[in-house]
């Protein structure tokens, strides 16, 4: 009886430290990021205050209303940023995550010559640091005329993904039981038919989350996005936030508003991809 | 070639092989052979004087450049270990969670939405010495009554930018341990507890090892990914003051683009591709070794 | 050989087409041109581009923009430009402080304008803009030199008064020389809550501060053979003018990290007392809804130096044609219709500075009746008599890189003043000299 309730009182405790730590946690992650939220509602002289307002006195829409309200009045091409920053985001992502689910099959399924070397040699190429490559890419660009193009973009963060697609992919498509799709070709599907109704939903997480994180790259991506495109053609979100610097000047929270502009979308996918990270979960029939 | 026929992986891996190829090898070799030689981005003409190694031994004889090497390492271990750590501990927080996970799980990613040119600028104001909201914080609840030079003193710069760093990139680690949480099967957990084992000794032989790879897939992408936190430094102090936070990638590209002597720039570039292989070959060992481990093809 | 003979052919063309140029004539008549232009973003460069269709329209040629992109970007594309040889565009962005860098890649305006229009221009922004006798850019309203801001209460405040003249033995007013902004950095400091003065303390930013002050103080940065002399004791005094005040915490301690954002961010907080800083900020500085001193605001020319000569670094955006453009006649049409009047008027009525004369009398008469923009722009120009643009040398920017760690570690207490400065010179020398300038 004394033991019970000492393990019940234990439990309730653990669960209250955990909730707690959890509280903090997303405390800590959350805070620096509602600053700029909040940055973007108040007047700059709220947030760069000394002695600092903790408690926001005016709230307004102005930077967002001035963002839309064209060039000369404080306006940015935000909708064209935006729409380039879609194309770009979304299309290399599915065309990444498509090679990475070709490559990382490729390695999770068949034994050939110097597989673990192939390997390597492909997450090497990410090793590269940007401004080795940059330089050499707008040669290129500028000769091929691709500069200042979606595809131009789209083909560079392809390969910026690729390597960690596949590797994120293979690490899932591993875990799916082989004989699951040695099962389903008993029965009398083939290899295609088995990797698609057996196997891709298995590995389903695993595409959701290297889609989730190849999508974010792209979104963020800065340097090499400010080197290959120009104009307001194929300029993507994050070059845009520089549209709010001058040479000596910076409007803070017009950059914050484009911010939360950006990352909005950003978390709503996020929000409704996640879901999948479990949804192709099998609870125990699998592993049974 | 004749009677070549293409295997099955070969064909799966060819598109990978022939986007990487254009993007990453062919202007690889182009930097590699620049790198031989005086090149100015203003003299275009200096791309055709060969020097040999004249780049690289002058590099090797920089000491600037050595402690920006040195310094680079030091923050790659120190932000890696604890984003590892951190996103561990989140992972599980979220993970034993029992409502919200929806929201949680996004929460937990929050960080990964802010680009890294932003979390810079965004850290720089907070970590200002003088209207900066940490130092405005402290002094509020009285812990402090100086302004705190973050960015200034060595290594509260140093820890400044770490932690810019992991707030930005703890996410990564966090979600894909988290992923490996979620795919573990709850037998051999419930088996544990059966067995009379503490939590401890449960997530130390039960779920540590299964989701360690899970972790060094994290740590070597990771790895592979640090010099996007070029942004981030290059914002909150770009290798200053007096050199005191000067990391190999700001040092890099102010040669590169800033002073326009690429050759420089490019054999630098090529020590920094050796620290990089160095790393994502050792976790690459520790992962195939973890694999090993917990049964080698699953 | 392909640049040399396009080089060549170039010059033909404009051998031609000099004389040929008057007033009346602009813009001309380019039917059926296309001009391809890369400018400056931003929103505060951009309401000019406005006037591009306009121009369109008269001249029947068209406008297209390629690059549209902050200035630091837009400086490593013309550098890429430079090295892939890609330069075949016609009007691109150029920055005093930056042109002497892109060696042969602009053409000489004087060539293509005619005379009248280009004496309109202040006769020093013409001077700056002219590099190795050739008018590499025609200046836009866009004109950067600092006067010095601060807070108008601290000076009228009695308290104060009484006790500055007790302490120092003279009045205190707004600083006319560095040494009484000193003293009065020193006497408004109340570290941590409030500060004298502050500086930006790194890149580019701290050398240009550097410079002016050697400038100042009666040294020199470049001797006339271009060789690094900022180690002087002009260039000593100089120096010891930014580590004294960094010492008796009269700047923040974080100033050796401050960029232009943070100074302003700064000073429109109320935490600072004097603030030596840019036109671009006059507007948020006294703008309610950005700044804590709005109405609070005084702006004075910058002050002196031991030399009696007052600091003056300055820099002016403008606008370039290429040496391989194909359409040079149209494309310095465009540069002057970018830069004449009319523009310079729509640009300086935002804020920024003009630098045609008639425009700096058009815009103090529309100041008139708003006193805190008269002040503002009585200062400026009167600073704008004392402005001087930084050394004509392509390897500015590469020695600024080298020199500025070393200032900032004589500011942080690493090195005397002596031998950071001595460290940096050589360094420049070597820079200097492996670019075969010495």
């Amino acid at each position: 009886m004394d033991e019970n309730s000492s393990a019940r009182l234990k439990r309730r405790l653990l669960g209250i430290v955990h909730r707690i730590g959890l509280f903090l946690a997303m405390l800590t992650i959350c805070l620096p990021g509602l600053w700029i939220v909040l940055s973007s509602l108040r007047p700059t002289v709220e947030i760069m205050a000394k002695p600092p307002v903790w408690i926001p006195q005016e709230i307004s829409f102005d930077a967002y209303v001035s963002m839309f309200s064209g060039i000369g009045k404080g306006g940015i091409p935000v909708i064209e940023y935006f729409r380039n920053s879609l194309i770009i985001s979304v299309t290399s992502t599915i065309i990444a995550v498509a090679i990475g689910m070709a490559g990382g099959y490729a390695f999770a399924r068949y034994r050939f010559r110097g597989k673990s070397s192939v390997f390597l040699g492909l997450m090497l190429t990410r090793t590269v640091p940007g401004i080795a490559l940059s330089l050499p890419l707008f040669f290129l660009y500028v000769r091929l005329g691709i500069i200042d193009t979606h595809f131009g973009l789209i083909l560079a963060y392809v390969a910026l993904n690729v390597p960690f697609t596949i590797w994120l992919i293979d690490g899932f498509f591993r875990q799916v039981p082989k004989d699951l799709a040695e099962a389903a070709q008993i029965d009398g599907c083939t290899r295609w038919q088995a990797f698609w109704q057996v196997e891709f939903p298995l590995a389903g997480p695993g595409i959701a989350s290297a889609a989730i994180f190849a999508f974010l790259t792209c979104w963020n991506e800065f340097a090499l996005a400010s080197q290959l495109t120009r104009s307001v053609s194929a300029k993507t979100l994050p070059v845009g936030l520089l549209d709010y610097t001058a040479e000596f000047t910076i409007d803070w929270r017009g950059m914050c508003a484009l911010a939360v502009v950006m990352i909005i979308p950003a978390l709503t996918l996020t929000y409704i991809v996640q879901k999948h990270l479990v949804g192709g979960l099998t609870s125990g029939a699998v592993k049974g | 070639m004749k009677g070549f026929k293409p295997s099955a992986p070969f064909l799966l891996l060819l598109p990978a092989f022939i986007v990487l190829a254009a993007v990453v090898v062919v202007p690889l070799l182009l930097s590699l052979y620049s790198s031989f030689t005086p090149f100015r981005l203003t003299k275009p003409e200096t791309f055709f004087v060969f020097v040999g190694l004249r780049n690289y031994l002058s590099i090797l004889a920089n000491t600037d450049f050595w402690w920006a090497f040195g310094r680079t390492v030091l923050l790659l271990t120190i932000a890696l270990n604890l984003e590892m750590l951190l996103g561990l501990g989140l992972a599980m927080l979220v993970e034993k969670a029992t409502r919200g996970q929806r929201i949680l799980r996004t929460l937990m990613m929050f960080p990964m939405m802010f680009s890294p040119i932003l979390v810079g600028f965004q850290f720089k104001f907070m970590f200002n010495d003088n209207i900066g909201l940490v130092n405005n914080a402290l002094q509020s609840l009285g812990i402090t009554q100086d302004a705190i030079p973050w960015l200034i003193e060595g290594h509260l710069a140093f820890i400044a930018i770490s932690i810019a760093e992991i707030w930005s990139s703890t996410a990564i680690f966090a979600i894909l341990i988290l992923a490996g949480l979620l795919a573990m099967p709850k037998e051999p957990i419930e088996a544990a507890r059966v067995d009379g084992c503490t939590p401890w000794q449960t997530f130390r032989y039960v779920t540590w090892p299964f989701v360690m790879p899970f972790a060094y897939i994290a740590m070597t992408i990771r790895s592979l990914d640090v010099a996007r936190a070029y942004d981030i430094v290059k914002i909150m102090t770009d290798g200053g003051p007096a050199g005191r936070t000067e990391l190999l990638w700001t040092l890099v590209a102010r040669t590169a683009y800033s002073d326009g002597r690429m050759g420089m720039a490019n054999a630098m570039a090529y020590f920094s591709i050796l620290l990089s292989i160095a790393f994502t070959v050792y976790f690459f060992n520790k992962l195939a070794a973890a694999r090993t481990q917990i049964g080698a093809e699953w | 050989m392909n640049r040399l003979l396009s080089g060549v052919s170039a010059g033909a063309l404009l051998a031609f087409g000099a004389g040929t140029a008057l007033a009346g004539d602009l813009p001309g008549k380019f039917e059926g041109v296309t001009v391809d232009v890369k400018l400056i973003g931003g929103q505060q460069y951009e309401k000019l581009y406005e006037r591009i269709p306009e121009w369109e329209k008269a001249t029947g040629a068209k406008v297209n923009i390629l690059t549209k992109k902050n200035g630091f970007d837009i400086d490593k594309e013309l550098k890429s430009d430079i090295a892939s040889g890609s330069t075949n565009w016609c009007v691109g962005w150029n920055h005093s402080s930056f042109a002497p860098q892109y060696t042969g890649l602009y053409t000489d305006l004087s060539k293509l304008l005619p005379k009248e229009e280009i004496d309109a221009f202040v006769p020093s922004t013409i001077k700056a803009a002219t590099i190795d006798g050739k008018l590499e850019m025609l200046p836009r309203a866009q004109f950067d030199v600092s006067a010095l801001y601060y807070q108008k209460s601290l000076y009228e405040n009695a308290d104060n008064k009484t006790k500055f003249k007790a302490k120092y033995g003279y009045d205190l007013v707004p600083p006319d020389s560095w040494k009484e902004v000193t003293d009065q950095a020193e006497f408004f400091a109340n570290p941590p809550n409030f500060y004298g003065t502050q500086f930006a303390g790194k890149e580019e930013a701290i050398n240009g501060r550097f410079y002016e002050m050697v400038v100042a103080e009666g040294g020199e940065y470049l001797d006339k053979d271009g060789k690094p002399v900022f180690n002087s004791e002009a260039g000593i005094r100089a120096l010891d003018w930014f580590v004294n005040l960094y010492k008796a915490k009269a700047v923040p301690a974080g100033t050796t990290n401050y960029l232009w954002d943070d100074l302003g961010q700064g000073f429109a907080s109320g935490t600072v007392a004097i603030n030596l800083d840019w036109p671009g900020w006059a507007g948020f500085f006294n703008d309610p809804k950005s700044s804590k001193v709005a109405g609070n605001v005084g702006v004075k020319v910058a002050p002196k130096g031991s030399s009696g000569k007052r600091t003056g670094w300055s820099g002016f955006h403008g606008f370039s044609v290429t040496e391989n453009c194909p359409h040079k006649e149209a494309a310095a049409s465009l540069v002057w219709w970018l830069t004449n009047e009319d523009s310079q008027k729509l640009e300086a009525a935002a804020g920024p500075l003009p630098t045609r004369t008639a425009v700096w009398d058009w815009d103090l008469k529309q100041a008139e009746n708003d006193p805190y923009k008269k002040e503002v722009l009585s200062a400026f120009q009167e600073e704008a008599k004392h402005a001087f643009a930084v050394p004509q040398t392509p390897e500015w920017i590469e020695i600024s890189n080298a020199v500025y760690p070393e200032l900032q570690a004589a500011i942080l207490g690493d090195k005397t003043s002596k031998q950071a400065l001595d460290e940096a010179a050589a360094k420049a020398t070597q820079i200097l000299q492996d670019a075969g300038k010495l």
